[in-house]
């Protein structure tokens, strides 16, 4: 239930955009329901006069003076209605779907802003897989809701409403039989709902079961047949399968049956109307003519009394994941902003020195990953940071340029902590190369111009000269402007990484994050990436969390971390006269990962 | 359709009752407007008895109807399910017979999608099918008979509305199918950006791109809503200009019965029953075109599923090979290859031997054809040209089993199915008991990290083996491969991930405890394979030097570029 009224407050929000639209779509439902409602009251009083001209016609004494006038006028009233139903109809179709798309659409870039404002530890906490399913799957049941049964709900309440009002003025007596049966329909409606919910809710459990398997199974099919499992594969997947098997065979039946058993009680009750719609006829409660006209019209009614509680109890499905996309979202939209001070300090450029100071640092508030860490770089300097995995380097990098804030101490730039700079001027004087290079769909110049998007040709070739990939661009048939997205590129593993080394010369950054890439490439790509990040690092102040030797040897101070503590600092030389851990790895063949 | 047919045979008899049902379904909704005008008519004939008689028929018809119509749902459901589920099996069971090469001919995600979203449309095609697709062409026939035998004056107005609504139809879906084309690329489009947004999440941060990032996901939400309003229009269009078609051919049939009455009084009693038909005709084209649309979608499904049912497998083994013990010597004659999709040689006329229980090395750049030569030796493909021997036996006269039982491959991206570890390792070597784990993980390193569980090797395995590093995965999965002592073991870069420590400990413990077995370790590093008895240096498929590694540092220039680059990272100074 709390879920229910969230998704309406969540619903409402949107929709509080488009007040006025709202405004008629309301105003249209009415009418066009009205307008539905009294269509079949104009048939059946077409009949009705058509009967009374048949019966006069046939009474020599009033032949004379029978005529169709009135019949005519019934039938031109009922197509008045039926057009102007219509008409109705299409302006509330046109507008709900103006409004269902454009609400969709808010929620959808509202959920990308959304996504550029949070922290870090959002997407260090979810799964990808999971935040995009809010895009695809949580986004389609919303927008499948509001096209198909959000708006209609209203109508088809309106509808009911309006069928009853109208059947209760035309003849009292009539529309208590009409609806007699409602409670029946609607209890047995209730309960096939619910058993088909339940079902189909085991059903789902047991597919997903299944399709784990399959997957797994099918991913894993190399293993499969170089250890020849095929038939033990095959057993298990039986066994699944047989599951899935009974559970969707109740999951279908009850989620099948509803709309014969709905369909059959309207045929049912239509039979009523017109059984008991005869007999008063002919027990003399109303002339024939106006019985013929009555029974055709409450026909009708009762054809249409029945579509609103089938329309309503089979969209129930999709409401349902309508109210749970809403809860999605609106889980989402309730996380943290990264926050930036007001009026925080510009960052201008390093003069002196960037500096960790006695750094506390946990990701969960019970687990401390660095206790205590201080480094100081001095400008230009490029600081390595070794230790071996889950020693707390890469959390060193993740606090530099604000994606966590620390625990207790402080990260400074010439003295002045980041939590007092104003955040994008802090990043943009950071410059990051990460391990795993990503890139974006887009031409590779949009690629390398990604941190400054106003760059000339001249500053991209440049920085492509630099990072050792110009050439390889040049050898593309489209150069600069072909097209290239992650999943599906021309460029390896190490070009990438060269691609996203140039995208960082070209912001000319003062501190540069650089993390080394462990990857295993061919020994001509080793060679460029070695040259490349030598261009990037040169007299530049840095971080780089190293695994080569050779950059390790290169550095101006190694820092070795390990299981959240610095050990030991100081130069190559130093270090290895310490004869303390870094000797010891440096002697051990220099890998750390 | 031919790949329904079996079981639509083996599931005749609940067919059968569908189909019956559908027929009494289909009946009693016809023939209530029939006996709506016989009660008109006993009515104006002022007939109260007869009323009666009539009432209670109509109600029963309506309740067999529903009765019907429950029935047609179960056997639909029971029919579906139980087609889609042996569907579903008999697909699981071809994909099992695949090779290496038809499963990188059908791709592993392809597959996967056909086992599960194929499989799914099938169902509800079938299910459907026996529903709606049946009862629609009953009811249009039906309706369209007895409307005409009611009012048969009143043709015209039949064709008119069909021939409307058609046309209605026809034009929407004219107009909505290129929509749909469209749609379908931008939601690709969309979705790859919040894609690539989500893993670049920290370089957008650090670059300040969230505003410019946010313009280009807003312009392709845009350019999505805008189709997505013109679909709105479309759908917006379609319902009430059906329901206005019916009603209008509903009033002109009571005008031109009204114009008529002087000469038929009687078509009074007729015109209500004759304009319910109409509806009827109306909802069978309607509810039949959209049917119509969705089941083309299934038919594609049961192409796709077709195709993996009818594909042949590409490997065959040899049916009266007997189960034999093969000894673990390993032999190339003249052998070359090429992928099945690919013209290109990969390897070119190569030809070794390796004795049992030597310890072979094999190097090369990357493209050079390692892991297709390794590959081979396990006959997860058949050589192009040449033959490929173990233990003096040809490969493609060998028993499946007995292979399986000498080759062990432990392959270059570790795999470890969720579970335990103990059902992973068990998977080299089914009746292992804990003895046999601990010996197989010692050898793989893998015992140190296993042993520290306090449920050791019944210590749960996460799907995608999340929980467990990189290099434990590497460690379990050369464990699984071990576990059997095989005679002949091939590890395919398999210690990538592990740390030049253990990669060294391996490498020592496979000597000790597997002396008797043929080892082929195939790696990018020099240093992994500096003491194998014997190194094999491919250079674009071709093998271009053999000996140990003193041997050829003297002999292939090959090996010495490659040592001379490894070697300057390695000892830089």
């Amino acid at each position: 239930m709390k879920d229910f009224w969230q998704a309406i407050k969540f619903f409402a929000h949107y929709f509080k955009r488009y007040k006025f639209g709202m405004f008629l779509v309301g105003f249209f439902i009415i009418l066009s329901t009205y307008l539905q409602v009294k269509a079949p009251v104009y048939m059946g009083k077409a009949i009705q006069e058509m009967g009374n001209y048949i019966f006069l016609k046939l009474n020599p004494m009033t032949a004379a003076t029978a005529n169709l006038d009135k019949f005519h006028h019934a039938l031109g009233m009922m197509l008045l209605f039926v057009v102007s139903t219509a008409g109705a109809m299409l302006i509330m179709g046109v507008l709900q779907s103006i409004i269902s798309a454009n609400s969709v659409n808010d929620m959808r870039t509202g959920l990308f802003a959304k996504l550029q404002r949070m922290t870090i530890r959002y997407f260090d906490e979810h799964q990808d897989g999971e935040i995009l399913a809010r895009f695809t799957s949580d986004l389609d049941n919303i927008f499948n809701a509001m096209n198909q049964a959000i708006f209609q709900l209203f109508s088809q309440i309106a509808l009911m409403v309006g069928i009853i009002m109208m059947m209760f003025q035309q003849n009292v007596k009539m529309a208590w039989i009409t609806i007699a049966s409602t409670p029946l329909a609607l209890l047995i409606a209730v309960v096939v709902v619910m058993q088909a919910k339940k079902y189909v809710d085991l059903q789902q459990k047991e597919v997903g079961h299944l399709n784990g398997y399959i997957n797994e199974q099918i991913n894993g099919e190399r293993v499969i047949i170089t250890n020849g499992l095929q038939s033990k594969s095959i057993n298990q997947f039986v066994k699944h399968n047989e599951q899935v098997r009974s559970a969707t065979y109740k999951g279908q039946v009850w989620s099948g049956i509803l709309f014969p058993l709905m369909s059959g009680m309207s045929l049912i009750n239509t039979a009523i109307v017109i059984f008991f719609g005869g007999s008063m006829a002919l027990n003399g409660d109303l002339s024939r003519s106006a019985a013929l006209g009555l029974i055709v019209m409450f026909m009708s009614f009762s054809q249409q009394y029945y579509q609103p509680i089938t329309n309503i109890t089979s969209t129930y499905n999709m409401l349902q994941l309508a109210v749970t996309g809403a809860h999605r979202l609106s889980e989402v939209f309730a996380q943290d902003d990264e926050i930036s001070p007001a009026n925080g300090q510009q960052l201008t450029g390093i003069k002196n020195e960037v500096t960790l100071e006695d750094v506390h640092f946990g990701y969960k508030q019970d687990k401390e990953i660095l206790h205590g860490v201080s480094i100081d770089v001095q400008k230009g300097q490029m600081v390595a940071l070794v230790g071996p995995t889950g020693s707390g380097k890469t959390t060193v990098m993740n606090l530099l340029n604000r994606f966590y804030d620390v625990t207790s101490g402080a990260v400074k730039f010439d003295g002045v902590d980041v939590r007092e700079m104003d955040l994008q001027s802090l990043r943009d004087h950071v410059g990051i190369v990460l391990q795993d290079s990503v890139l974006f769909s887009g031409t590779v110049r949009d690629n390398i111009v990604f941190g400054k998007p106003d760059a000339t040709d001249e500053e991209v070739t440049s920085a492509a000269q630099q990072a050792n990939i110009h050439d390889f661009i040049m050898s593309l048939p489209d150069g600069y402007q072909t097209h290239v997205d992650d999943e599906n590129s021309v460029f390896s593993t190490g070009q990438k990484q060269l691609l996203s080394i140039a995208r960082t010369i070209l912001t000319n950054p003062d501190l540069l994050i650089l993390d080394e890439a462990t990857s295993n490439v061919d020994t001509v790509t080793e060679a460029k990436i070695q040259k490349a990040m030598e261009a990037v690092i040169s007299g530049r102040t840095s971080f780089v969390i190293a695994h080569r030797l050779k950059t390790i040897l290169s550095a101006d101070k190694i820092v070795v971390l390990k299981d959240g503590n610095v050990i030991e600092q100081g130069t190559h030389t130093e270090l290895l006269s310490e004869q303390g851990f870094y000797a010891n790895l440096y002697t051990s063949q220099m890998v750390f990962e | 359709m031919d790949l329904l047919k079996p079981y639509l045979v083996k599931y005749k008899r609940d067919i059968f009752i569908t189909v019956l049902s559908v027929i009494v379904m289909s009946a009693a909704a016809l023939y209530q407007p029939r006996l709506l005008q016989d009660v008109m008519k006993a009515i104006t004939e002022d007939k109260m008895n007869q009323v009666n008689s009539i009432g209670v028929k109509l109600i029963t018809v309506a309740a067999l109807g529903l009765i019907a119509g429950v029935i047609n749902s179960i056997f639909a459901a029971k029919v579906s399910q139980n087609i889609a589920a042996d569907l579903r099996e008999a697909q699981y069971r071809k994909i099992q017979t695949f090779s290496f090469a038809d499963i990188e001919h059908f791709s592993v995600g392809n597959l996967v999608v056909r086992m599960t979203n194929d499989i799914q449309q099938v169902q509800t095609l079938v299910m459907s099918g026996l529903q709606a697709l049946l009862r629609m062409p009953i009811l249009f026939i039906g309706a369209l008979i007895f409307a005409i035998n009611t009012l048969p004056q009143l043709w015209w107005i039949i064709v008119i509305m069909v021939v409307t609504v058609v046309l209605i139809t026809a034009f929407v879906f004219s107009k909505m199918g290129p929509l749909f084309g469209r749609i379908q690329s931008w939601i690709e489009k969309t979705n790859n950006l919040a894609k690539e947004n989500l893993q670049g999440v920290r370089v957008v941060k650090s670059f300040n791109q969230e505003q410019n990032e946010k313009n280009r996901y807003n312009e392709a939400s845009g350019e999505l809503n805008k189709i997505n309003i013109k679909i709105g229009y479309l759908f917006s269009v379609m319902s009430p200009l059906f329901m206005m078609v019916s009603q209008l051919a509903i009033a002109g049939s009571i005008w031109y019965v009204g114009t008529q009455v002087n000469e038929h009084p009687m078509w009074i009693a007729s015109v209500s029953s004759f304009t319910n038909y109409l509806m009827q005709i109306m909802m069978a084209v309607i509810i039949g075109g959209m049917v119509m649309s969705f089941a083309a979608r299934g038919m594609v499904s049961i192409k796709r599923i077709k195709e993996v049912i009818d594909a042949k497998p590409t490997m065959q083994y040899d049916a009266k090979a007997p189960e034999i013990e093969l000894m673990g010597s390993v032999e190339f004659k003249d052998v070359s290859f090429h992928y099945p999709a690919d013209e290109q040689d990969v390897l070119k006329h190569v030809s070794f031997k390796a004795n049992a229980g030597e310890m072979i090395g094999i190097v090369g750049a990357t493209g050079s054809g390692k892991t297709t030569l390794a590959q081979l030796i396990a006959r997860l493909f058949d050589p192009t040209a040449g033959t490929v021997e173990i233990g003096g036996h040809d490969l493609k006269h060998v028993n499946e089993k007995s292979l399986r039982q000498t080759v062990s491959y432990v392959l270059q991206r570790a795999t470890l199915f969720s579970g335990k570890i103990s059902d992973n390792l068990r998977q080299g070597k089914l009746d292992a008991n804990t003895k046999d784990m601990r010996h197989a993980a010692n050898i793989a390193q893998a015992a140190e990290f296993v042993e520290r569980y306090e449920d050791t090797y019944e210590h749960v395995v996460e799907e995608r083996s999340a929980n467990f590093s990189g290099g434990q995965k590497q460690r379990l999965s050369i464990a699984r491969g071990v576990i059997a002592n095989p005679k002949v073991l091939i590890l395919d870069d398999s210690t990538s991930a592990l740390d030049a420590n253990s990669e060294k400990l391996v490498k020592e413990a496979l000597e000790r405890d597997l002396q008797h077995t043929t080892t082929f370790i195939i790696a990018e590093k020099i240093s992994s394979v500096i003491n194998a008895d014997r190194i094999l240096v491919l250079d674009e498929g071709k093998l271009v030097g053999e000996g140990s590694h003193a041997e050829l540092l003297e002999t292939s220039p090959v090996y010495r570029e490659i040592y001379g680059t490894q070697k300057a990272q390695e000892v830089n100074s």
